[in-house]
C-alpha cells in the first residue's frame, strides 16, 4: 500500500508541477471532501446495518444460519474462531445478496478478529473474496442500463455472473498459489521479508 | 427487478418478527448495534481520505489518461475495447468514479452496444480493490501487496473473459 501510494502520489505531483501547479491543492481537497461526504453517507448505512446485524445476533438467528456454512468457512479461512467465522460468513452472504453497504462493517470486524488471532491467511482470503465481487445480481448496472434506455437491461446478468464466478475462483486459487510459493523463498535465503511480515502481523 | 426490491424489506420484516418471537428487546438491541457505527467510521476515515485523495490526484493529474493511452494497445490485443480502458483503470480506486464513467459510456455508445455491454460486465464483475483494502485493513500493519496483486490480476482476467463472453453470448 505504501509503495502504491508513494508511486501514484509522486507521479501525479510531477504531472501537476509540469502542467497545472494551481490545480494540485484543489484536487487534494476535492478528494478529502469526497471522503468526508462518503464517511457521512457510510455512517448512515452502517447505523442501519449494524442495528440489523445486532438484532440478528441477539435473536440467535445468525448463530443458526452460520452453523450451516461453518464447516466450509472453517476450511476456507483455516480458523476456529467462532465469532470471526460468523462475521465472515455473514459478510459473504450480504455480498452475494448485494445488500448495499451491508458487507463492509461485517468485513471490517471479521478482519480485525482474524488479525487479532494472527490469522493472516483468513484476513487475506476474506479480502480477496470481497475484492473480486461475489454479487449475484448486478443491481447498479441493471438500473443504469435501464436509465440509459436499454432494450433489455437484465441481459447482462449471465455474462456478469459467469465473469464474477471466474474472478472469485481465480482470486482464491491465485491466493492459495501465492501462499504455496512463499515457502521456498525462505529456504533460498530471501526470508527477511517473510520474517518482517510475521513481525508486523504481531503488532 | 421486483424481487430485488422486495428482498430488503422482507429481510427486515422476517428478522424483526423472529426477534420478537424470541423476546428480544428490539429498540435496545437495534440502538446497541447502531452505536458501533461511529467508532467504526472514525477508525476508517483517515484511510478513506488518503485513498480518495489519491484517486482524485490519479484522475485530475492526467495520469489516468496517460496510462490509458499507454495501455489501450495491450487491452486491444487482449480483446478489451480501448474505449472501456479508463473504466478498467479507475474501477479499483473509486466506486463513484467508475459509476460515472459507466454512465458516460452508456450515453456515448448506447447500453446495448458491444462496448456498452463490455463496460457493464467489467463494472459488474470488478470491485474497488484499493478502497476495500483501505477500509478492511484500516490500522493494521499487515503487508498487503500479495492479496492486492492477486485481486487485481483476478479482476483483470475477469475483464478479458467478460469481453469474450459479450461477443459470444
Amino acid at each position: 500500500m505504501n509503495a502504491v501510494f508513494s508511486a501514484v502520489f509522486l507521479a501525479a505531483c510531477l504531472l501537476f508541477l509540469v502542467n497545472d501547479p494551481n490545480a494540485f491543492l484543489p484536487a487534494m481537497l476535492k478528494g478529502a471532501e469526497k471522503a468526508a461526504l462518503l464517511a457521512l453517507s457510510l455512517l448512515t448505512v452502517y447505523c442501519v446495518w449494524l442495528g440489523f446485524f445486532k438484532v440478528l445476533e441477539v435473536s440467535g438467528l445468525s448463530e443458526k444460519l452460520s452453523r450451516r456454512v461453518r464447516p466450509l468457512a472453517k476450511k476456507l479461512f483455516r480458523s476456529d474462531d467462532g465469532i470471526a467465522l460468523g462475521l465472515a460468513s455473514s459478510n459473504l452472504s450480504a455480498n452475494m445478496l448485494g445488500l448495499p453497504g451491508a458487507p463492509t462493517p461485517l468485513g471490517i470486524r471479521a478482519t480485525e478478529a482474524f488479525l487479532r488471532k494472527n490469522n493472516g491467511h483468513a484476513a487475506d482470503m476474506l479480502f480477496v473474496l470481497n475484492a473480486t465481487s461475489l454479487q449475484i445480481l448486478p443491481t447498479t448496472v441493471i438500473a443504469l442500463r435501464l436509465a440509459a434506455g436499454s432494450a433489455s437491461p437484465a441481459d447482462i446478468f449471465l455474462p456478469t455472473l459467469l465473469t464474477t464466478l471466474f474472478t472469485t475462483l481465480s482470486g482464491v486459487l491465485l491466493l492459495l498459489l501465492s501462499e504455496k510459493f512463499r515457502r521456498p523463498h525462505r529456504r533460498h535465503g530471501i526470508g527477511q521479508s517473510r520474517l518482517s511480515f510475521k513481525r508486523s502481523m504481531r503488532t | 427487478m421486483n424481487f430485488v426490491a422486495l428482498l430488503i424489506p422482507a429481510l427486515f420484516l422476517g428478522l424483526f418478527a423472529f426477534a420478537l418471537v424470541k423476546k428480544v428487546k428490539l429498540y435496545d438491541c437495534f440502538t446497541e448495534g447502531a452505536k458501533e457505527a461511529v467508532p467504526l467510521i472514525l477508525s476508517v476515515f483517515p484511510y478513506l481520505a488518503a485513498m480518495l485523495i489519491l484517486s482524485e490526484l490519479f484522475s485530475a493529474s492526467g495520469l489516468a489518461d496517460m496510462l490509458t493511452g499507454f495501455l489501450s494497445p495491450c487491452f486491444e490485443f487482449l480483446g478489451i475495447p480501448p474505449e472501456i480502458a479508463p473504466l478498467v483503470l479507475v474501477k479499483p480506486f473509486s466506486g463513484s468514479g467508475s459509476t460515472a464513467l459507466l454512465s458516460e459510456l452508456f450515453a456515448a455508445y448506447g447500453p446495448d452496444s458491444y462496448i456498452g455491454r463490455c463496460a457493464a460486465v467489467a463494472y459488474g464483475s470488478g470491485e474497488t480493490v484499493f478502497y476495500i483494502s483501505a477500509v478492511y485493513f484500516a490500522g493494521s500493519k499487515k503487508k498487503l501487496a500479495r492479496p492486492i496483486a492477486v485481486s487485481l490480476v483476478a479482476n483483470f482476467l475477469g475483464v478479458v473473459l467478460g469481453c469474450l463472453l459479450c461477443r459470444v453470448l
